[in-house]
């Protein structure tokens, strides 16, 4: 229509209407091919570019994953000691499993006949019913990649292998009451293993061992002892703490027998109960320091009171108390302590009386359950106080306690009355946290120069624990089992006791007496030709717990770096 | 021919300009007044583009492959990293488990003849009584070394005996010294390597410097 008009005005132009029309239309018919053309082409190239760009961004998938497969992802944090040795690991560790459904019955008997020649230990027996019964059986478990490999190398196609992170100990049993144990999905079920449970398994610190504040080498020198104990003592167990007076950190808890934690076995005899947080006992007159520092501690008595007339025994209802050995009449404070009188020790309670005893008792935490970071904790029986009660725990009678407990309450005397909280978590102290002291100084003071005594004078129970150059203190503790004739000997020392520093408790669990064995020292300023005596009858804490002690002392001295007096001494 | 001055000034003045600009155009020929040179230029652009992006695909997959290179590089260093870290913890609880107390206590007691005890006051005065016996001996050997002299000083009173014997010694002495330059090696025996490691180990576990220093 337009043309049509244009052509009203230029007669000429009309005149050609029809020849430029189809030179335009050819023009338009190449323009539109091109453009389409190039559509194409760009939405090709496009298409393609677009997959290239994905192809790029996006990861290689197989390759990653392959390499991610070897590395190996730790699960669960290290446990070490505090010189960095380790306790507790994870590994992979492999469990080996059979698929006899995929062997004929010719390649059942070469596998067993291969592994009867690899495996002399496997019982061909059972496998060979199991071969034959089941779609699936377990043939190993928690191996190392050797011994994995020695299955692979068979090369049966029945084998199925799985890989799993496996918690070891390299120390073995050394420290198996305190570590515990792991389950078969790396969860803690018993000792450090289960009440530091979620933080091991923190994944933002999985690269951080958690450090605990025990020793290996102090941890092996005290169980040697210990199981040299055994042979010289016949006892059925026994039990150790070495405990850092000032800040109640433990380096050392053993309880014997223990178990290796890399083999598991479920535990569930009584022995193998720990003694010294879970076992709770009556310890005998290792209470007796107690009884005379709430005496000094309340006023009643002082260093320089002397007890005159004292009785041969009392009788407590239907009870009689008597002493263990005969005894001087008169007896100071310090004397009672030395020569561990009962009948001195019943009547500085009944000085002190039943409240204030068993208050202070409260104070040293004797009596209730303690906060620990182990889940396995004894609970001190309850008992109803009384008369005869307050005579009978005078001297550790009728009253028990756990020894971590003891040993917490001797550190807090020992350390000038000081509150302290026994730990093995390795933390740093705050600089301005301030010390709670709920006993005085002077009773400390007191108290500590009474416990030299037992050991240095002569006249002491605990002789065998003067380890020259150490300055030991201590008191001896004997008590009978509940229902027995056995008995549970300990001894609670504390060195040096200038200023002490460590409380050691050696506690032995039903000892003999030692008619073999040989008591002696070395040539000392006690004993300038030394000590030598063969075999003893008694049975009292004297003649081997603290022999024990001694020895202990002796090795772990010079680990502890104690300014030993006797090396200081310039020659 | 149309007057083209005839119909202009006809028309308002306004659009005067426009119309011009339409006369002058070659209506003779149309298609010379298509816009010849635009759709030249598209054609360049596009063509420039296509180019780009091609250039631009080609470097992305040079770019992609250097990338997928470098990325296996990486894993494979990844790879082996983690199995040099496997390898290390593994040594490192080897390690564990040989420096154990109990392992070390084991060892000295299969390779060490000494018997370690902790020393005791008494033991160092022995020592000290030692040493002046030890003293006491140098002061013997010094004299005796001075009589040695007196006499190797006068050769011809040297008795034969003593001559023939010191003669034995210097031949027996050649020898060894022979046999050490000839094999070296055979000083380091496994024995004696054995036994200095475990001393060393049970050095480090007793706090003594491993090697004497300062």
């Amino acid at each position: 229509m337009k043309n049509k008009k244009k052509s009203f005005y230029f007669d000429d132009y009309a005149e050609s209407e029809l020849n430029d029309n189809n030179k335009f239309n050819i023009v338009k018919v190449s323009l539109n091919k091109v453009t389409f053309l190039s559509f194409i082409f760009f939405s090709l190239i496009i298409i393609f570019g677009i997959k290239i760009i994905y192809l790029s961004l996006s990861p290689e998938k197989s390759f990653v994953n392959n390499n991610k497969k070897k590395e190996f992802v730790k699960t669960r944090r290290d446990i070490v000691d505090r010189n960095g040795s380790v306790m507790a690991t994870n590994v992979i560790l492999y469990d080996v499993g059979v698929r006899p459904k995929l062997l004929k019955e010719k390649e059942k008997k070469n596998l067993l006949i291969k592994l009867g020649l690899l495996f002399p230990e496997l019982d061909l027996n059972k496998i060979k019913n199991k071969l034959n019964k089941e779609d699936f059986f377990s043939i190993g478990k928690r191996l190392t990649p050797e011994e994995k490999d020695q299955f692979w190398l068979i090369g049966n196609k029945a084998f199925v292998f799985d890989a799993k992170p496996s918690r070891i100990y390299p120390q073995q049993s050394l420290f198996s009451h305190i570590l515990g144990q792991t389950d078969d999905v790396n969860n803690g079920i018993s000792g450090v293993e289960k009440f530091f449970n979620e933080d091991l398994n923190s994944k933002e610190k999985i690269n951080l061992p958690l450090s605990l504040t025990l020793d290996s080498n102090l941890q092996y020198l005290i169980r040697k002892e210990l199981i040299n104990a055994e042979t010289n003592f016949h006892n059925i167990g026994s039990g150790a703490i070495l405990m850092d007076v000032e800040n109640g950190k433990i380096l050392s808890l053993v309880s014997l027998p223990d178990y290796d934690l890399n083999q598991r076995v479920s535990i569930s005899d009584n022995i193998y109960t720990n003694k010294i947080t879970l076992g709770v006992y009556e310890l005998g007159s290792v209470f007796k320091t107690f009884t005379i520092a709430a005496g000094l501690e309340n006023k009643v008595i002082n260093s320089n009171t002397v007890f005159k007339n004292l009785e041969n025994s009392l009788n407590c209802d239907k009870y009689t108390i008597t002493e263990h050995d005969k005894l001087p009449k008169d007896l100071s404070i310090e004397q009672i302590l030395v020569r561990s009188s009962n009948i001195g020790a019943v009547r500085i309670a009944q000085k002190v009386g039943i409240e204030k005893y068993k208050n202070f008792l409260k104070t040293l935490g004797i009596l209730d359950k303690i906060n620990f970071d182990l889940e396995e904790i004894g609970t001190p029986l309850p008992f109803v106080w009384g008369k005869c009660k307050l005579a009978t725990s005078s001297y550790g009678h009728g009253i028990t306690t756990t020894p971590l407990q003891l040993a917490r309450a001797y550190a807090i005397l020992g350390n000038g009355g000081y509150k302290i909280k026994p730990s093995i978590l390795e933390t740093k102290r705050k600089p301005l946290e301030k010390k709670e002291q709920i006993i005085s100084r002077k009773t400390s003071d007191t108290v500590n120069s009474m416990l030299r005594k037992v050991v240095s004078l002569d006249e002491g129970t605990a002789n065998f624990a003067d380890i020259e150059g150490y300055d030991i203190g201590g008191k001896t503790g004997t008590s009978q089992k509940y229902n027995s004739k056995e008995k549970r000997n300990t001894f609670v020392s504390l060195f040096p006791t200038s200023k002490p520093k460590y409380v050691l408790l050696v506690m032995l669990d039903e000892p003999k007496p030692a008619p073999n064995f040989l008591y002696e020292f070395p040539p000392s300023k006690k004993f300038p030709n030394g000590y030598k005596h063969k075999g003893e009858i008694r049975n009292t804490s004297g003649w081997n717990a603290v022999v024990v002690a001694g020895k202990i002392i002796e090795k772990i001295g010079p680990i502890l770096a104690i300014n030993n007096l006797e090396a200081s001494i310039k020659f | 021919m149309i007057n083209h001055h005839k119909w202009i000034d006809s028309l308002p003045k306004a659009k005067k300009e426009i119309i011009e600009t339409i006369n002058q155009l070659d209506y003779e020929n149309p298609l010379n007044e298509i816009p010849k040179k635009d759709s030249y230029s598209s054609v360049k652009k596009y063509t420039l583009l296509t180019v780009i992006f091609i250039c631009g695909l080609i470097f992305v997959s040079i770019v992609k492959n250097e990338t997928r290179n470098l990325q296996k590089e990486i894993n494979n260093l990844k790879a082996s990293i983690n199995l040099i870290k496997f390898n290390l913890d593994q040594t490192f609880l080897d390690h564990e488990i040989i420096t154990t107390p109990e392992n070390i206590s084991l060892l000295a007691k299969k390779y060490l003849d000494i018997d370690l005890a902790p020393y005791k006051r008494s033991q160092i005065k022995q020592l000290n009584d030692k040493n002046e016996k030890i003293v006491k001996i140098n002061k013997k050997e010094k004299t005796n070394t001075q009589k040695y002299k007196e006499l190797y000083s006068r050769p011809k009173s040297i008795p034969d005996k003593i001559k023939t014997h010191v003669a034995s010694r210097i031949k027996e002495k050649k020898v060894e010294i022979v046999n050490i330059y000839n094999e070296p090696k055979s000083l380091v025996t496994l024995e004696r390597a054995g036994r200095w490691t475990v001393i060393q180990l049970v050095k480090a576990l007793l706090g003594i410097p491993t090697l004497p220093g300062r």
